[in-house]
């Protein structure tokens, strides 16, 4: 019976929902179990805690009539019962079975659909069938019992009924959202006009009447935006439940103990920034175990216990998401990275150790060439910054020698409804993502000095630069006047000011993609419609604060 | 009068799964309590002399469908109502033991709709017969 003739098939989601979680600790459980084995602990309570688990996914997945994940759980369930009563049988063979299997059903229900492939669960079902058949202690009697328990096809059910949850194609979100934009740039565009309209009539009851309605249009269009932006959040765990697997390989391959620690799995993200971040945090992961950590002998030699421990850690931060991968490895080497600098004709004479340990984002100085087949798929640590700064994230790196590695993400919630500063330079009108912008200032020309033909202020207590808006983007001297204003920008640890003519006020923006014929321009990440119908771009802050810029 | 029937089972997917079984043909309006464990579901069979029937999960954790149907049995709580346990691929080894401590009869999964209401049929049955006798 396929999923689409199943009674239950619109609580496809539901069931993912439910069983999902329940695979990724059931793989998480068996991660710990090769370790705990390869150390001769038994872990029997980590084998019996995964046996309800397994049990639950099987009977759920066998009511949704989806036979690869029911046989997979089956085929476990009876691995674990059989490694239960078999101790003799535990060891590095029944780990690799049990660990692949874990992660085979984790990606099956993660991918869950009516056109499951159940190859790969026949297969495994297969090894498993070796495995106990292979055992001195396998008992018939088990067999007997699982073939007697099959039941015959199950009927096909009558009756369509609609569940809490439906499935609906991500596309149409998009245009959902698409919409909401256009809705939004309606509300200014009406907002514009009452203005205009009160400067002309003067107070009246139908001015009142008509600012009442714009008003709670907006807060209607707001609810609105939260209700849809909800609906296109997924927790990461959806992302990080192919981890665990991919680290213990990694792990293999190198010869390396580390144990894995996820935490803040049930932080949320929007879909379009989760589907991008899979690829650099399995770069960020593999690295630090090839990388990083260091050989079970080399951790001895330097007084730390022979297992590595690499951490995953996800949580909202004033409204962003931030994610670290930390490892307790040897740290980033300085003088390594120093030298492979000089040798590439960068002059690095002044840099302290935390800008020598952000040259690791620069393409080629990764100091850790070595691309092993598992670590980062060919990806770099500039391909995953700038894979982050596209999704106007910020990656920043803390290492302390001997001690440890820790990369910092912090991610936007959502890439598609930015909160934008807009601002006005040479007449042209640019939105500035909220979350980038730490302060606007009055700019007195006094207070702005200019050293080696840059900029520099005086910013709570620091020296910051600050550069001319117009050089920046191409269009300086334009409106002949200084500018009257400056905007600090923040990224990570980085910091800027850019002059700017005019402030236009916050405004939420929808975020247009630029066109792909135009290459990527160094300081702009796309464009938006505003209120008034004119197009603006969104400044790439994360870029203008390395450096881009017509101007440097 | 409508009727009422009690779920115990730790998945909620599968209560959204009777959610659906309860609203179709005639069971459509009859009223359905939902427990998410053992001991829930205890507490509400308790409460609830006049279930027409009771769809215990066998494996849950805290407390389990033969656990419920042990402490019923021992505390000799509402005997009239008919209690199914329903079971995963389960042995005759965990038949005979819910048959022990009073299981009226077997569901597994997967089960169908049909299966539902043929329970619920033979469950009215036997409440009109007892409701004569």
């Amino acid at each position: 019976m396929t999923l689409e003739e199943n009674p239950f098939g619109d609580l496809l989601q539901d069931y993912i929902v439910e069983c999902l979680p329940l695979a990724e600790e059931v793989g998480h459980a068996f991660v710990e179990l090769e370790r705990r084995w390869r150390d001769g602990e038994p872990g029997d309570e980590l084998l019996a805690s995964v046996k309800g688990r397994l049990h639950t996914i099987k009977g759920n997945s066998a009511m949704m009539g989806l036979a690869p994940m029911r046989d997979v759980a089956h085929a476990l369930e009876d691995a674990c019962g059989f490694l239960g009563r078999a101790a003799a049988r535990r060891g590095d063979e029944a780990a690799a079975l049990l660990v692949s299997g874990g992660g085979l059903l984790v990606d099956l229900i993660g991918d869950a659909s009516p056109e499951t492939d159940g190859t790969a669960a026949k297969a495994f079902v297969e090894e498993v069938r070796r495995f106990l058949a292979a055992a001195p202690e396998s008992s018939s009697a088990e067999r007997d019992r699982r073939q007697t328990d099959r039941r015959g096809q199950p009927r096909i059910g009558e009756g369509d009924g609609a569940g809490n949850v439906v499935r609906v194609d991500f596309r149409r979100l998009d245009a959902m959202l698409e919409l909401l934009g256009e809705g939004l740039i309606q509300h200014s565009g009406l907002t514009e006009l009452y203005r205009r309209l009160q400067r002309r009539v003067g107070a009246c009851p139908e001015m009142e009447e008509l600012d009442q309605t714009v008003l709670s249009l907006q807060k209607t269009l707001t609810r609105l935006e939260s209700t849809l932006m909800e609906t296109r959040l997924l927790p990461v765990s959806t992302v990080f439940g192919r981890f665990p697997r991919l680290v213990r390989d990694v792990a293999h391959a190198e010869g390396k103990k580390v144990r894995l620690e996820v935490t803040g799995g049930e932080t949320t993200l929007d879909k379009a920034v989760l589907d991008r971040l899979g690829e650099p945090l399995l770069h960020l992961l593999s690295n630090a175990v090839a990388h990083g950590l260091e050989r079970p002998e080399d951790r001895a030699k330097a007084g730390k216990p022979p297992e590595g421990v690499l951490r995953l850690q996800a949580g909202a931060v004033s409204g962003r998401v931030a994610i670290r991968v930390s490892d307790d490895g040897r740290g980033l080497d300085a003088d390594a990275i120093r030298a492979r600098a000089e040798s590439l004709g960068m002059d690095v004479r002044t840099a302290d150790t935390a800008q020598l340990h952000n040259l690791v984002f620069v393409p080629g100085l990764s100091t850790a060439e070595r691309v092993t087949t598992l670590s980062g798929r060919g990806m770099g640590l500039d391909v995953a910054a700038s894979v982050i700064h596209g999704l106007g994230g910020t990656i920043d790196v803390e290492s302390l020698p001997g001690r440890g590695t820790a990369f910092t993400l912090s991610l936007p919630v959502t890439l598609a409804i930015v909160r934008s500063l807009i601002v006005e330079v040479d007449r042209e009108r640019y939105a500035v993502p909220l979350s980038h912008v730490a302060e606007t200032v009055r700019a007195e020309p006094e207070a702005i000095r200019q050293i080696n033909n840059q900029g520099v202020t005086q910013w709570r207590g620091d020296l910051i630069h600050v550069a001319d808006g117009g050089a920046v983007l191409g269009t300086g001297g334009l409106s002949g006047a200084p500018r009257s204003y400056y905007v600090v920008m923040t990224a990570g640890a980085r910091r800027r000011g850019l002059l700017v003519d005019r402030l236009i006020g916050h405004q939420d923006i929808v975020v247009k993609g630029l066109d792909p014929a135009l290459g990527r321009p160094p300081v702009v990440s796309g464009t938006t419609i505003l209120g008034d119908g004119r197009v603006a771009c969104i400044l790439d802050v994360v870029r203008i604060l390395e450096g881009a810029g017509h101007v440097n | 009068m409508a009727e009422s029937f009690l779920v115990i089972d730790d998945s909620k997917l599968l209560h959204q799964m009777y959610r659906l079984i309860f609203s179709q043909g005639d069971l459509a309006g009859s009223t359905v309590h939902y427990a998410i464990n053992g001991r829930e579901g205890y507490a509400l069979l308790a409460a609830h002399a006049e279930l027409t029937l009771v769809l215990l999960d066998l494996n849950m954790p805290e407390m389990n469908g033969l656990e419920v149907l042990a402490r019923r049995q021992q505390e000799r709580l509402h005997l009239h109502v008919p209690i199914a346990l329903v079971t995963t691929e389960s042995t005759e080894d965990d038949e005979a033991r819910g048959r022990e401590v009073g299981a009226w009869d077997y569901l597994r999964k997967p089960f169908q709709p049909s299966d539902i209401q043929r329970l619920v049929r033979r469950a009215r049955e036997q409440r009109r017969e007892r409701g004569a006798a």
